[in-house]
């Protein structure tokens, strides 16, 4: 048989396509849903790690379940706020905030349709508010959660989360520890139009030590990750702006 | 077994290994040899879908239209390798590692041990020689990564597995953590083999 003819080959290409595609199409059903519990117990260990509850690994360690059982003790109160700072509808305390959900908001709060966005916010039994946030790095989304203190402008800590960083360097905000934990004890200037700075080239230090005001050191050799971190959470903290200083007014 | 099927196992593992004596496949080697843990999911990773395209592209080598013989190469391939993540993301066990491995799981596509061996060796043997070819050749991309992952995550870390080995007092080695590193115990590996194997060394 000519296996070089025109009409062979087109046929046996689209048959070969035609096949891979179902069979991929039936896995990735097939799977989903195991694949979207692993996802959900990530995100709830990252909102955890960041509000200083417990280690990333440590979540690791014990388990979806376990993980899912924690949340759900920590949690108080999960909530969407639009830019006035107003409550606009509540989520379930089960639920989490997808990477694939706050990417539509990024896309509200870049077009500035700020009138329109709604941003969740999450707060935990022992006061603290957790807010994600979302942008671009390098080769693609980086995205992450910020803790507050009851005051709505200290850090309590951070986890950062990218698709595909580089390994070594912009990946740094995930795997590093240590450029997770400067967020600890930094203030968010709401007062500003840059609300939190990640400074390439150092942020102002005293004695060595970080000053705690609203900027961080920047991660050496992943300058463009650390501006679209920057990006990130700027336009996402800004968006907060009016809930997170209420919530302070509130208090006082 | 008879000598050809002993060889076409055995060739890839250490004569014709495809790291150190082809230099193929040296990208994800550096990338992700940090810890043993990743190295050896992505050495299972690379084995899984080097055997199993291998057979496949060998069971229909006589059906493939020459022309078009690469797409067709890489249609299975891609299929491999997304099938492979799929499953590593499904798991509670190995989730962690595949994010941690992130890109280089899907990159497994353009590692060129896989349509290397499926150009030189499944579309013009059997079925089940072709396997075994694709199988091994896996086997012996894994075992470099595995050496250096070994000593990067010891002397990187100091722990093995996740395990701390290393005295309390160790202070971790953070070259060994660059992939630089990586590329000079290559070359170590490297030397060593061509030490052993005096017909490699040029004159």
């Amino acid at each position: 048989m000519n296996t070089n003819g025109n009409l062979y080959t087109i046929i046996y290409t689209s048959v070969i396509v035609v096949l891979v595609a179902a069979l991929l199409a039936f896995v990735s059903q097939s799977l989903k849903a195991k694949q979207e519990a692993n996802e959900k117990a990530d995100i709830m260990s990252q909102m955890m790690t960041a509000d200083g509850i417990g280690s990333k690994a440590s979540f690791q360690e014990i388990g979806n379940a376990a993980v899912l059982e924690k949340y759900a003790g920590e949690i108080s109160e999960a909530f969407l706020v639009n830019a006035k700072g107003e409550k606009t509808a509540d989520i379930d305390l089960s639920d989490v905030w997808s990477p694939s959900l706050l990417k539509a908001q990024n896309n509200q709060i870049k077009k500035g349709e700020l009138d329109a966005v709604e941003v969740p916010v999450f707060k935990f039994k022992n006061g603290t508010t957790v807010v994600p946030i979302y942008g671009a790095g390098l080769w693609g989304p980086v995205w992450g959660y910020i803790a507050f203190e009851a005051d709505g402008k200290t850090m309590i800590g951070s986890y950062f989360d990218h698709e595909s960083e580089t390994a070594g360097l912009g990946a740094r905000i995930k795997d590093d520890t240590a450029f997770q934990d400067e967020f600890t004890g930094e203030m968010a200037d709401f007062t500003q139009g840059r609300i939190f700075e990640i400074v390439k080239g150092g942020a102002p230090k005293e004695g060595g030590k970080s000053v705690l005001d609203n900027k961080i050191d920047a991660i050496t050799g992943a300058t463009m990750t650390s501006q679209g971190l920057n990006e990130a959470i700027n336009n996402w903290l800004a968006v907060y702006k009016a809930y997170l200083t209420n919530v302070k007014t509130e208090e006082e | 077994m008879d000598a050809k099927i002993k060889e076409t196992i055995l060739n890839p593992i250490f004569k014709g290994n495809p790291i150190t004596v082809l230099v193929l496949g040296i990208c994800s080697a550096l990338a992700v040899t940090v810890t043993l843990k990743g190295a050896l999911v992505m050495a299972l990773s690379v084995i899984v879908v080097t055997g199993v395209s291998c057979l496949v592209l060998s069971l229909l080598r006589n059906t493939i239209p020459s022309r078009v013989r690469i797409i067709i190469q890489l249609v299975v391939v891609s299929m491999m390798v997304i099938l492979v993540d799929q499953v590593l993301k499904s798991f509670e066990a190995t989730y962690a590692i595949d994010r941690q491995l992130s890109v280089y799981i899907g990159l497994i596509i353009t590692n060129c041990i896989v349509m290397g061996r499926i150009e030189a060796f499944a579309l013009g043997n059997k079925p089940w020689p072709s396997f075994l070819d694709g199988l091994a050749n896996g086997v012996g991309y894994g075992l470099i990564l595995i050496i250096v992952a070994f000593f990067r995550e010891l002397f990187g870390s100091g722990t093995l597995f996740g395990i701390q080995v290393m005295p309390a007092g160790y202070v971790p080695n953070n070259l060994i953590i660059l992939p630089p590193a990586a590329l000079i115990l290559l070359g170590c590996i490297v030397w060593v083999q061509r030490g052993i194997q005096k017909d490699l060394q040029e004159k």
